[in-house]
């Protein structure tokens, strides 16, 4: 479609995941990384990891150029182009709020379409870590703004008419003698190029939009009422065909050697590519593929035939090497008196998205199409070239709709797809089996928390200490070399830092090396974290015989922070009727202030003589400052509130003999509507004039106000995860 | 081999044993219906044969031939009149990443067909099947018993 966008803009830029970008990026946080160049590696790291946790870090910044986010094409129509994938947050239809509002169009006048690596903003950061809205809001405004300034401008020179004079309609610009000039008309007679002007044009007033607070029926929703909505399992081309990927049946298996004979007699095979340790047949159908690749003869090096326990015992905190990553005044001093201390574990735990990986890629000799579920289409472009040696800018990576992400999505499946398109000559399907899914992915690493505290005769704490060991989170994506001056990895710390005021704090990271895949997942370490600090903030209020709110509310400052988290303590416990106790039944407390955005959750549970939990209300109160959707936000907290306690009962998995010892859901059950709680879902609303993340804080508190509710009711400590009967039945109850 | 599906009649060149998942998704290009585990377990490739709920992912064709089957694409009354079911996830806004839905909607159709009017055990028996790993169970649940009571559903 021809469009006002021009052909070749002078500010076109590519991004790509590179260290050096990835650095440029870091903005803010960079300058804190030269002054530990300076004063040395530790203060420096420490510094980070404090901008981090703070919520400024200033990762990425999005552009705010207008033809970047819209596109008016010649019938007069805006079309706005999203860089943030749709996976069930809410992102598209909260940006066109922000959109709509600042456009000053009504809400049918503005079409919302999926960015790709060729379409729409660039940024760098994928969609993940709870910032797509917090990211795109001020860009798309001044993007918005910028763009209507600008077709007014344009609208004056061509009416004679002056710009304030013109009145903004959906279709144009009425002039004082009530003319109308179109959009359309605007776009055809610009002569030249437009000039998008060096300053954003003035944004209206937070109090001055309509939209943005309002609950906002989502744009995605009828077309997945309908089937419509097409995700990377359900791209298709004609002629396509379809891959699968042999896999190692073990942790550190290699490739010796395969026999493809069996697998090209099977029916339907069409090819079967060989690259070094990359093995894949495409075929007619996914279920022919699928029988093929299970047909290939290999003979595996099957390296070290790992067990739990030793993995178990690699993630223990101890021992050189570990990074501090916050620290105030002088635990070790303060521990000199009688010192609290608890151990917590989390599982191996799998993301497991309902649609699993899916890619369809079409390789020709001069560049290459590729429709990906995928969170991170920008980083994926040079990726899937540099697997395929093409050039970058001769990918294009088109994101779907995405059934789920979690963290999980990270396009992976699409290199596959495109070495096995180029390999076969067609276009190739990849989709992942469930087995692939639970078993060939990465997982959320195994982590061991050590914490130790003084409570004073006041109920208040003297000094606090959070030790971890976990496998890597983001450090897997990470190169080397950056992880080495990062030292501690920023998703393993997420949640990781102390919020409550004891005059000596210390946290401090052990990074470990596993032979297990693990990363992103959803809230990265904010479960295991909020599982060890918030279960421990029990522990220490039942020490000194205190009620658990109120050992919190003693220990919170007064800085803004912290009285923002306070009210959403407050809240959650209002409206749970905290202090009350159901026949039967017990209410337990967590929460978090992750960046900018404070969560308070209350879990109702009672326990069977099987000792099986279960969780009959999550009551959760957030603060995440300006409320763009409260709707989209309150699903999201629903939805966090169910994989809270899915993870905290159920999920698990395991090493065997050097295998993740996983098959199907028969092995990895989810929380199903026969177990899952009501949800109470609250907004606090607490005058903040920008959004804060939602997608992920509130599933922070979930295991931890859980563990508490059952030691509130059983005087049991639970302290791994999940809760199984077992464990349950196993733990002693305190005396 | 003829099947019969959103009441037409369709001829796909496919064998007895193929599984009705893949017939629908791969050689029809109805992907409206979902593969989430090929095992039976998580209920996303959920649609009715002669009404029944039925886990397309290990149906054969065989035994579904000369029977009615329904996806969420014969749900509808043409483009425009939406199924009371999905009108309600609508209305609840109910879907999240959606992958599931189909299999949630077909699920309840079938449900709220043979018990118009369910009380909350039978509707968390009946949808207790279905996975959704975005956690929308209790909009899933407050769309079915919105529709519960209403009559029949078809």
């Amino acid at each position: 479609m021809k469009s006002a966008k021009p052909e070749t803009p002078a500010t076109k830029r590519r991004w790509r995941m590179s260290r050096r970008k990835f650095l440029i990026g870091l903005g803010a946080t960079g300058g804190a990384l030269a002054i530990g160049v300076a004063v040395g590696l530790p203060y420096g790291r420490l510094k980070l990891a404090e901008m981090i946790d703070s919520g400024g870090g200033g990762f990425f910044s999005m552009p705010n150029d207008p033809w970047a986010w819209f596109e008016v094409g010649q019938d007069g129509r805006f079309t706005l182009y999203i860089s943030k994938v749709e996976m069930g947050q809410g992102v598209h239809t909260a940006i066109k709020q922000v959109a709509v509002d600042e456009l000053g169009l009504s809400w049918d006048a503005l079409t919302v379409r999926q960015g790709t690596t060729s379409k729409g903003p660039q940024d760098s950061s994928g969609t993940s870590g709870s910032t797509s809205v917090s990211s795109s809001f001020t860009p798309v405004r001044e993007a918005a703004a910028t763009l209507i300034q600008m077709l007014r401008q344009e609208a004056a020179v061509q009416t004679g008419q002056p710009a304030a004079s013109l009145q903004l309609q959906d279709d144009g610009f009425a002039a004082d003698d009530s003319a109308v000039i179109t959009f359309a008309d605007i776009i055809a007679n610009k002569a030249g190029e437009w000039e998008v002007p060096e300053e954003p044009a003035p944004l209206k007033p937070i109090g001055s939009l309509k939209l943005v607070g309002q609950p906002q029926p989502r744009v995605d929703i009828p077309d997945k009422v309908t089937g419509k909505a097409v995700y990377g399992f359900d791209a298709k081309l004609p002629g396509m065909k379809f891959g699968a990927v042999l896999r190692p049946p073990t942790l550190e298996a290699r490739l010796k050697k395969v026999n493809t004979a069996a697998a090209s007699a099977m029916p339907g095979v069409a090819a079967i590519i060989e690259e070094d340790d990359f093995v894949g047949v495409v075929a007619d159908s996914r279920p022919q593929a699928w029988a093929a690749r299970d047909a290939l003869e290999a003979e595996w090096r099957e390296g070290k035939l790992w067990q739990q326990a030793e993995l178990e015992e690699i993630v223990t905190v101890g021992g050189r090497g570990g990074v501090v990553v916050q620290k105030v005044g002088d635990v070790d001093e303060a521990f000199a008196e009688t010192a609290v201390t608890a151990d917590y574990r989390t599982p191996f735990a799998v993301q497991s998205p309902l649609e699993a990986q899916a890619a369809l890629a079409d390789v020709t000799a001069s560049g290459a199409r590729v429709w990906a579920s995928t969170q991170v289409h920008t980083s994926l472009q040079g990726q899937v070239a540099d697997a395929i040696g093409l050039e970058a800018e001769t990918v294009e990576i088109i994101p779907t709709y995405l059934g789920g992400g979690f963290g999980r999505k990270l396009g992976d499946v699409a290199i596959e797809a495109a070495r096995l398109s180029q390999g076969a000559g067609v276009p190739v399907h990849v989709g992942w089996t469930r087995r692939e899914e639970l078993t060939a992915g990465f997982l959320q690493p195994l982590s061991h928390h050590r914490m130790t505290g003084v409570v004073d005769g006041s109920g208040r704490i003297t000094a606090l200490e959070h030790q971890i060991a976990s496998g890597d989170i983001l450090f897997s994506f990470f190169p080397d070399a950056m992880a080495a001056v990062f030292g501690a990895d920023i998703g393993v710390t997420r949640g990781a830092h102390l919020i409550y005021n004891a005059p000596n704090r210390r946290v401090t990271v052990w990074r470990r090396k596993l032979p297990v895949k693990t990363g992103s997942w959803r809230g990265l370490g904010l479960l295991p974290n909020i599982f060890a600090i918030e279960s421990f903030m029990d522990e220490l209020a039942h020490s000194v015989r205190m009620d658990p709110l109120q050992f919190r509310l003693n220990n919170l400052g007064d800085d803004e922070r912290s009285r923002r988290y306070t009210a959403v303590l407050q809240a959650a416990a209002e409206a749970a009727k905290w202090g009350t106790t159901p026949t039967g039944r017990a209410l337990g407390l967590a929460g978090i202030m992750d960046g900018n955005t404070a969560v308070a959750s209350i879990a109702d549970v009672s326990v069977d003589e099987n000792g099986k939990i279960r969780v009959h209300k999550i009551t959760s109160a957030m603060d995440c400052g300006l409320v763009i959707n409260p709707d989209g936000a309150k699903a999201q907290m629903e939805g966090n509130a169910m994989w809270g306690v899915s993870a905290a009962l159920k999920e698990e998995a395991t090493v065997q003999d050097g295998r993740i010892a996983l098959n199907n859901f028969e092995t990895y059950p989810l929380l199903t509507m026969k177990e899952a709680p009501k949800v109470e879902a609250i907004l606090v609303d607490s005058g903040q004039m920008e959004p804060y993340g939602v997608g992920e804080p509130p599933i922070a508190p979930i295991a931890a106000a859980i563990g508490n509710a059952v030691f509130a009711l059983t005087g049991k400590r639970l302290r791994q995860m999940p809760f199984t009967p077992e464990r349950v039945l196993a733990a002693e109850a305190a005396s | 081999m003829e099947l019969k599906i959103n009441g037409k009649t369709v001829t796909v060149n496919a064998k007895p044993e193929d599984i009705l998942l893949w017939t629908l998704r791969d050689d029809l290009e109805m992907t409206g219906t979902k593969f989430g585990c090929g095992v039976g377990i998580c209920g996303s490739c959920t649609v009715h044969v002669d009404g029944e709920a039925t886990r397309a992912c290990i149906t054969p064709l065989a035994s579904v031939q000369g029977k009615e089957i329904r996806t969420i694409e014969g749900l509808a009354e043409g483009e425009s009149k939406l199924h009371p079911v999905q009108e309600a996830f609508i209305q609840e806004q109910v879907p999240q990443c959606g992958w599931c839905m189909s299999g949630q909607i077909m699920t309840a159709v079938s449900f709220l067909d043979a018990n118009p009017n369910p009380n909350e055990e039978e509707i968390v028996a009946a949808m207790g099947n279905n996975y959704c790993r975005c956690g929308c169970y209790t909009r899933i649940y407050d769309a079915v018993a919105s529709v519960a009571g209403q009559g029949e559903t078809t």
